[in-house]
């Protein structure tokens, strides 16, 4: 059994963690790339959303690499991601490729398969080993978002143009080489002592710009077209709305602390919705408000085409926006979108809240 | 008071419930007119870009009632079945119109969310009762006569008839040539029964001669035991219901050809009409096409498209029992 899953951004770095410890086979999906994008338009429904086609695309490629078992979380709607395995099992059945694919829905829809399919996918580790390894590489989920936060600061902030890019990509180079969650933490730590002490401009006075939207595309920085990154030469801080951890803390995690605060940050978003209505339109609400208060700058929504919570979440935002005066944008991507007129759009608005911000201070 | 109810989205379904409830609450209920091209442009122009035909075409009906109802009625109809949903936009419907709409309309928002239990899906139509003004004793009693009404409807369209029949008068006749075949109508009750966004599809193809079967007809039992060939159950009630009653029609040999009708950017479709795609060009191999619909559709390119399929459907029939030089069949294989 080999075992492989679709890439979510950064997630790759906590999976192959987690079964290096397992000691189970793993091949790691190549980075998202043109040929993955084409692979999965060219395969994929045409009017499903792009988190399927990119998917698509990787196991394919990992297939190739030899693959056998594919590992997917799962929902239970009324996002169309709680289906997006059976989808994708047709398409593969049809195509020809012999692979196992297992869909991980929370524990609730039924225990006992659940336990079972983590069993299967671990080897039949025993329980103790098992909790050991799900907490090491749930510790390096929360190493890495704290580099990419220091990231996120450093990059308006350094000196020399460039630096922290150089010494991120070095990191995304060095961490597929080494093995399980021990030696992962070891590097994620090097690179952070590393990315801190890059030199600072004291003059630098960064705009603040909230990302809000669908988790996917806000995680994955090929469908985004490295959103954080642009921005952030742009001289721009930029503060996530979601993050991995967050998801795992929500859906994997008994952390009773968490979820009150969650809780806390989900209400903010009842004037103008007040309910759970898929996908992470409610979030992207709540974070909405809550970047007001925490003094953004402005907001910027990413949203996949035709993604259906965040489309509600788009017609309410500009109500916000004009209630807390707060500038925000929605940027809509899927596998047309040129990197151009995007990255006109970002300046544009970057332009539009520094003038704002020269003004007022 | 008078109650505006859209004619949008699900009203084909459930319009016998809701108007009987309010009739017998003492209100008045107002129809908006169907779809037109002043409803679809304002619609169009209020809601999101992104959003689909139908959520948009809602909108519309929404401002062509707000001078004319003192509330309008919108369902937010989270699920209508025990852990099922339908749509995160109908979900999210109420907010999109309040924020969308220029002029603040006035709305009466009947949360019905059955994912529990059916019995707590009505719970929501007690509280716009209470909303209204009437006693909890004379909500229940209205409410228990609506939903006679709406067994009646149901028992109706089940029986082989269709909300066009059963609320517009509009009976499809066959046209000249007789009794040709019958062709599977597949889509969302607000697409098929709105003659608007459909460019009359039900009507055109009765006047070329076929019987029409819609997934309405289809009995809940037979949907239920199709979907079950997938390992995982299918949580949109409608997705369900299309898929299911499609492949009931394909597995029973019930019609000749299927047509899908699809919204532009309709999230549910997109993978229910792939999953039914996949599983004719398997195991049965009938005329299937899909016509997606958009604000933008334009009648004459949609005729050609009907013409094409029952061309082919003629044709098949014709020489589908010709076997060519090397043994295998022209149309069908």
């Amino acid at each position: 059994m080999v075992i492989t899953f679709p890439h979510m951004g950064r997630v790759y770095i906590s999976v192959k963690a987690l079964f290096d410890d397992l000691n189970v086979k793993l091949v790691v999906p190549p980075p998202v790339s043109k040929n993955t994008l084409e692979l999965g338009t060219r395969l994929a429904p045409e009017m499903a959303c792009l988190p399927l086609k990119i998917s698509i695309g990787n196991y394919i490629e990992s297939i190739k690499r030899g693959a056998d078992t594919i590992i997917l979380t799962g929902s239970c709607g009324p996002c169309r991601f709680g289906y997006y395995g059976v989808v994708q099992k047709e398409i593969l059945k049809d195509l020809g490729y012999d692979v196992n694919i297992v869909i991980l829905d929370a524990p609730n829809t039924g225990f006992k398969a659940f336990i079972d399919k983590i069993r299967m996918i671990s080897g039949y580790s025993s329980l103790s080993s098992l909790m050991r390894a799900f907490r090491a590489a749930f510790k390096v989920t929360v190493e890495v978002d704290e580099l990419m936060d220091i990231v996120l600061r450093k990059r308006p902030r350094e000196k020399h143009k460039g630096e922290t890019d150089r010494l991120l990509s070095r990191f995304e180079h060095d961490v597929l080489k080494v093995h399980g969650s021990t030696e992962t933490l070891e590097l994620v730590a090097i690179y952070k002592d590393k990315i801190s002490v890059i030199a600072e401009d004291e003059k630098a006075d960064p705009v603040r710009i909230g990302l809000v939207g669908e988790i996917y595309t806000l995680i994955e920085p090929y469908v985004n077209l490295n959103v954080e990154k642009k921005l952030g030469s742009l001289g721009v801080e930029v503060h996530r709305g979601i993050t991995l951890t967050d998801w795992i803390k929500t859906h994997l995690s008994m952390d009773m602390k968490y979820k009150r605060a969650r809780r806390n940050a989900l209400d903010k978003a009842k004037p103008y919705l007040g309910r759970c209505i898929g996908g992470h339109a409610w979030e992207t609400i709540a974070a909405t408000v809550g970047f007001n208060e925490k003094g953004m700058d402005g907001v910027i929504q990413i949203l996949p085409f035709g993604c259906m919570p965040e489309i509600v979440a788009e017609s309410i935002i500009p109500t916000i926006s004009r209630d807390l005066s707060l500038p925000a944008m929605t940027v809509t991507v899927d596998e047309l979108t040129g990197e151009a007129g995007y990255m006109t759009r970002l300046e544009a608005f970057v332009d539009l809240l520094s003038q704002k911000k020269g003004m007022v201070s | 008071m008078k109650i505006g109810i859209p004619r949008a989205l699900l009203w084909s379904i459930y319009l016998p419930l809701w108007k009987a409830f309010f009739n017998e609450l003492g209100h008045e209920v107002v129809l908006s007119p169907p779809t037109n091209k002043k409803i679809l442009n304002d619609g169009v122009t209020a809601c999101v870009d992104d959003a689909c035909l139908p959520v948009k075409i809602m909108h519309g009906h929404v401002i062509d009632l707000m001078d004319r109802a003192d509330l309008i009625f919108i369902p937010r109809l989270i699920s209508i079945c025990p852990r099922e949903y339908i749509c995160p936009k109908f979900i999210g419907l109420p907010e999109m119109i309040r924020n969308s709409v220029p002029g603040g309309p006035k709305l009466l928002v009947l949360d019905f969310n059955a994912h529990k239990s059916i019995r707590h899906g009505y719970d929501g139509f007690i509280a716009i009762g209470r909303q209204l003004g009437a006693r909890e004793s004379a909500v229940r009693r209205a409410l228990a006569r609506a939903m006679k009404a709406q067994d009646e409807y149901t028992a109706r369209l089940l029986g082989g008839s269709n909300p066009l029949m059963l609320l517009e008068g509009m009976a499809l006749h066959a046209g000249i040539g007789g009794n040709k075949g019958t062709i599977g109508l597949i889509g969302h009750p607000y697409l098929l029964y709105d003659r608007f966004v459909s460019m009359d599809a039900c009507r055109k193809l009765a006047q070329m001669g076929y019987r029409l079967i819609f997934p309405e007809n289809i009995l809940p039992e037979q949907i239920e035991r199709t979907c079950s060939i997938y390992p995982k159950k299918l949580f949109w009630s409608y997705g369900k219901h299309l898929l299911g009653s499609g492949l009931a029609m394909l597995e029973k040999g019930m019609a000749d050809g299927i047509i899908v009708l699809s919204s532009f950017g309709c999230g549910i479709d997109s993978f229910m009409v792939e999953l039914l795609q996949r599983q004719n060009q398997r195991d049965f191999r009938i005329p299937l096409t899909v016509i997606t619909l958009d604000e933008h559709s334009g009648n004459a390119g949609f005729d050609t498209r009907l013409e094409a399929f029952v061309d082919m459907l003629e044709w098949r029939d014709h020489n589908g029992h010709y076997f060519s030089p090397h043994g295998e069949g022209l149309y069908i294989c």
